[in-house]
Parts: structure tokens; sequence; C-alpha cells
């Protein structure tokens, strides 16, 4: 050890300091306030994971609900499909008679509007007599 | 896993306990070094307790690759340099010299003390480069990481800062001799 390496550590032995109890206290009351900048990461780790594993989960239960509910309501489509032959018989619709004369274009054209009015009043007053013999 | 890297880790983990007993043995070599850049006695304690907060908060970022004296020195000096050039020499220039808290800690010996030789002589980058090699027996690689210096700056410092000393070393040697 050479003379000024052994000067240098003898005289900062030299200087002569000492961490009070009164500091000790305050550095220790200090620290229990402070949170490691670790930690909030690691909660936000922790929480992040459920918060995902309910997000996909309420995804993939969502998808299969809708997937049930369109299988459930076209189950007639998916046999017809499969078998065309075997068609299901469904009540035919009605189709409603309508007592209207087909226009006949021969007149000059206020004449034919004339005549579709009438005609069209006509078929008014049948349907409204229908309506009110019907209820 | 040697007890200062159990400690770490249980500090990490929020123990203050652990990290009081692991920064117990560096506390008073910390606040030496202080005691040497500070206006007052006062502002030594108080750089010594951001010292060990930041230190404590920041602690995931402790690389293991450095000595963990040199990660708190590194701490201590951005906390002084954070504080701007009202902290250090500027400081010290505009306190009274009765209020050096350095003059106040040094014990009574016949030669002046030769780190307030060095203060007085050398820059606080170059003082502190000086204390860490021959206090605290850091490498050239720790001592310029700490002061984000290259290796060769430190080297080519801690050389002429050696000289420098030396020669007061000397003329203090020659001039005891004289009045002798």
């Amino acid at each position: 050890m050479d003379k000024l390496k052994d000067a240098l550590r003898h005289d900062a032995a030299r200087i002569e300091v000492q961490v009070s109890a009164e500091l000790d206290n305050r550095i220790r009351a200090s620290l229990e306030n402070t949170r490691p900048a670790s930690q909030p990461r690691r909660e936000q780790r922790k929480r992040r994971f459920p918060f995902w594993l309910a997000s996909g989960l309420t995804g993939v239960a969502a998808s299969a609900l809708v997937i049930l509910l369109v299988r459930i309501n076209q189950p007639e489509q998916t046999v017809v499909a499969a078998n065309p032959e075997q068609q299901p018989a469904g009540e035919p619709l009605e189709i409603p008679q309508l007592r209207m004369e087909s226009a006949v274009f021969t007149a000059p054209l206020e004449r034919e509007l004339d005549d579709l009015e009438s005609d069209l009043k006509k078929a008014k007053q049948a349907v409204s007599e229908e309506l009110r013999l019907s209820f | 896993m040697s007890d200062t890297e159990d400690l770490i880790e249980a500090a990490k983990a929020g123990s203050v306990s652990a990290f009081t007993e692991l920064v117990h043995e560096y506390r008073e070599g910390l606040l030496r070094f202080l005691v040497t850049r500070s206006g007052s006695f006062a502002d030594a304690e108080d750089a010594l307790q951001d010292a060990l907060i930041n230190a404590y908060r920041y602690l995931d970022s402790y690389d293991s690759r450095w000595r963990f004296s040199t990660w708190l020195y590194r701490i201590a000096l951005r906390n002084l340099a954070s504080q701007g050039p009202a902290a250090g020499a500027a400081e010290r220039e505009l306190v009274d010299e009765e209020a050096d808290p350095l003059l106040h800690c040094i014990a009574h010996s016949e030669r002046q003390n030769l780190w307030l030789t060095a203060r007085r002589v050398l820059s606080d980058d170059v003082f502190t480069a000086m204390w860490l090699r021959y206090v605290e027996d850091a490498s050239i690689n720790d001592i310029s990481r700490v002061l984000d210096r290259s290796g060769s700056w430190t080297k080519v410092n801690l050389l002429r800062a050696r000289k420098a000393l030396d020669a007061e070393l000397n003329k203090a040697a020659n001039g005891s001799k004289a009045y002798g």
C-alpha cells in the first residue's frame, strides 16, 4: 500500500460521523411511508389477470349462446336442406280476393284516369263492406 | 443466494426491516462522504435520508453486477446534482468556515486532513473518484459508471489527482520540517 493511499484511508477514517438515533428513526419512518416502485406494477399484473380471464370467458359464453340460439331457431331449414323431398306441408296462405276489374286502356288518357279512379273507389267500398261484415 | 441478495429480494417485496439491515453497513460511509460535499451536517443527513429512500423506492432497478455501495453512491450523487449548483462546491464557498461540517467532524491531528486538501484542489467529480477509489475500493469501471464518465477519463484524473495530492503532502511535510 503506497503512502498516499494509506494517508487517504487514514484521513477518511478520521472524519468522525455517526448516524444518530434521531436520524435513524426519521429514515425508518420515511421508509415505512415509501412504497417500492416495483410493488404497484406487480399488483397491476395480478389484477390484470382475472380481468383478462373474466372478459375471455364472457366472450366465449356469449359466442356459445349465440350459436345455440341460432341452431334452436333454424332446425327445420337444416332438415329441408338435407332432404328436399320431405318438405313439410305448411298451411297455404290465403290470397285475398279483391273484386276488381282490370283496367283496359282503350280510351283517351283522361277518361282512363276517371275510370281508374272510379274503379278504385268501388274497390275501396267493397273492401270496407267486407271489413264491416267480418267484424 | 447470498445474504445480501436475500435481503434485496425481501426489500423489493416491501420489507423495510430487510432494507434497513441491508443498508446498515453502508450508512456511515455514505454520510462521511456526504459531509465532505454538503454545506452543513443537517444537509448531509438530509442527503443520506433522500438517498436511502430513493434506493428503497427504486431497488427494483438495482443491477447485481454493481456493488451495492457503488449503487448507493450513484443515487446520492444524483440527488446532490438534482439540487442544482447550490449543492457542492458552490455552496461551500458561501458557507461560513465555522459551519463547515467536514471541519467539525475531523479529529484533531498534527497535519491537515488530506480530504480537506483534496476538496480544495480537486473538482467535485475528481474528488468523488478519489473517494470511491481509495475509501470504497471501487474499480475504475464502477467509478466511471457512477460519474457517467469514460474509463480513460477516470484513469487520467485519478493519476492527476494523486500527483496533486502528493505534491500537497510533500509541501506540508517540507513546511513542517522548515518550521521544526
